[in-house]
């Protein structure tokens, strides 16, 4: 891999809370074009390392670079502006707004309406607005969620709900999406409809970070998968390896399988 | 059919009102008035409250930073009273900008009570005359009237129609809200403001502009009330005042312009109509305040979900 394909690199990261080091020393990158799975038992820490990469939290050492560029210590919505953007665990759509409204948040970079125009309802402002409109359909209908776009967002089944925050994160035009437990509370199906959603957003050209707990997701669609525990790397590689590596087989069968909740 | 009613009857019902000098009464002309400045105030604290959903307990103070510069300007230096209005609108606006500046990053309940302080302070700043321009707790008398092209607007009905006509234009600008960049944000980060923030949305930013935004609407509101009143002291801003304004909009319906005015009605129109029983405004809005928000959390008249 040559540099310049090099999205995301992790450097040597560490964070404590008190005296709790929940990330510890971690190394890792993602190259461009490709799906890694960050995978570990409960309270591994991998959601921290995802509120460390889009600056929620500050590492306390090392270093998140994007493109070469330090990102660590820049605030949540910088971050997104450089092209990462993310989904969470447990879903956070804008309650009380449709779909549309919900997939319309995801434009907000890209829009350059200033709060004058949007005051005054100018040419160039209903222009935009319009324009805005129908590149979010494109993106709902491309997800499948054009039968409910005036449909409030929350009232919608959790497998919809999950499509719509993916259809809303979409319209940012990430360069890097993050998505943070995809799968969980999803139905076999859904989990399936999934998997190819992953990947066909991998073929439109976006690099994806994945944390999944549900083993079908993460081993059919990674092309590399970084296992962590108590905060550090203990095995990488591509899913065959990772799944007969000894260390992960240790780390899995070592928790208790009803802790099923991480905290977010 | 039902959409291209629901957008023409409130414009049909503000031309309509341009009317009520020709048929009512010197009472209610003046009742109407009151209505219009308030209900600027009013829906400029829905900006803050009701769409970027923050708790402002203080919002008069910019109500009262508009009335004060008015005051101040044509008493002091004979500047006319609607060019008045500009340097009311600028600073009430920059006040409520700079005051939220190191606050919005506070959660709900703990904003509430910076703005409380705000609200005290400002009080106590009027009544001891700290800037020697306020005039205490008397505050300031002898406001002029408006005019317009050289002609004094002396009638009741002159004043109805100035309120009114501010209002239509508040009116014009919180419809263009609804629909545009800028009013979507500030519900973004009403319902989630993480969320908000990773998709890019600057939020600090952005809550300070509503405070601003919300600060200058009540800054006209206040240059028309320094010269419906021709006075202009603390007791118009106090503490009472931002809670009858914060109520008005949960009472009402918060982010429902039909709402908000309905509330201002509750609070302004009926008490001056039942005049008598004025003395029990606060006893009667207070029980209601109570029943509204067990029965009918959303308020009276809840915001209208668009279909588009």
């Amino acid at each position: 891999m040559s540099e310049t394909d090099t999205l995301l690199t992790l450097d040597n990261i560490g964070i404590s809370f008190g005296g709790l080091r929940a990330v510890d020393g971690l190394d890792f990158s993602v190259q461009k074009g490709q799906i890694v799975g960050l995978i570990g038992p409960n309270g591994a820490g991998k959601t921290t390392v995802f509120n460390i990469i889009t600056g929620v939290y500050k590492p306390t050492d090392g270093a998140v670079r994007w493109k070469g560029r330090e990102i660590s210590g820049l605030p949540p919505y910088k971050v997104a502006d450089c092209g990462i953007l993310r989904t969470f665990q447990t879903i956070r759509l804008f309650s009380g707004m449709s779909v549309l409204e919900n997939v319309l948040a995801g434009q907000h970079m890209r829009t350059k309406q200033t709060w004058w125009a949007s005051l005054l309802n100018t040419p160039g402002q209903r222009r935009e607005e319009r324009a805005l409109r129908e590149s979010c359909m494109e993106i709902i209908e491309r997800l499948d969620l054009a039968d409910v776009a005036n449909e409030v967002a929350t009232s919608l089944p959790y497998g919809v709900q999950r499509r719509v925050e993916m259809a809303r994160t979409l319209a940012a035009s990430p360069e890097l999406l993050i998505l943070d437990e995809p799968a969980a509370g999803l139905n076999d199906q859904e989990s399936a409809e999934l998997n190819h959603t992953i990947l066909g957003i991998r073929d439109s050209g976006i690099t994806v970070l994945l944390v999944e707990h549900d083993m079908n997701v993460v081993m059919r669609v990674t092309d590399n998968i970084v296992v962590i525990n108590f905060g550090k790397k203990i095995a990488e590689g591509d899913p065959h390896s990772v799944r007969n590596n000894p260390k992960v087989i240790e780390a899995y069968l070592g928790v208790d399988e009803d802790d099923d909740e991480v905290a977010a | 059919m039902r959409t291209v009613f629901y957008r023409w009857i409130g414009p049909a019902i503000w031309i309509i009102g341009l009317g009520v000098p020709l048929v009512l009464g010197p009472n209610w002309i003046s009742i109407l008035s009151i209505f219009s400045i308030y209900a600027v105030v009013a829906l400029s604290q829905d900006i803050v409250l009701g769409r970027a959903g923050m708790f402002d307990m203080g919002h008069a103070v910019y109500f009262g930073v508009g009335a004060y510069t008015t005051a101040i300007l044509n008493t002091v230096y004979g500047w006319p009273i609607l060019w008045t209005m500009v340097p009311a609108v600028v600073l009430a606006a920059l006040v409520g900008g700079l005051l939220a500046a190191p606050i919005v990053k506070l959660r709900g309940d703990y904003l509430l009570v910076a703005t409380i302080g705000i609200s005290q302070i400002f009080h106590l700043v009027m009544v001891n005359n700290v800037a020697g321009m306020t005039g205490g707790p008397d505050g300031i008398f002898g406001i002029g009237v408006p005019s317009i092209f050289g002609y004094q607007i002396v009638s009741q009905s002159g004043l109805f129609l100035v309120g009114w006509l501010l209002l239509g234009v508040v009116l014009l600008l919180m419809n263009n809200l609804e629909n545009s960049r800028l009013g979507r944000v500030f519900r973004y980060l009403k319902e989630d403001e993480l969320a908000a923030t990773t998709l890019g949305v600057n939020a600090r930013y952005y809550k300070i502009v509503a405070f601003a935004l919300g600060a200058g609407v009540a800054g006209s509101a206040g240059t028309l009330l320094a010269s419906q009143l021709a006075v202009v002291s603390p007791g118009a801003f106090v503490f009472t005042e931002s809670v009858t304004l914060f109520a008005i909009v949960l009472v009402g319906g918060q982010a429902s312009i039909p709402g908000v005015l309905l509330g201002t009605v509750l609070m302004f129109v009926v008490p001056q109509v039942f005049r008598e029983l004025a003395q029990y405004r606060y006893f009667v809005f207070g029980i209601a305040m109570i029943v509204v928000m067990v029965i009918r959390p959303q308020g009276i008249w809840p915001r209208r979900r668009r279909i588009e």
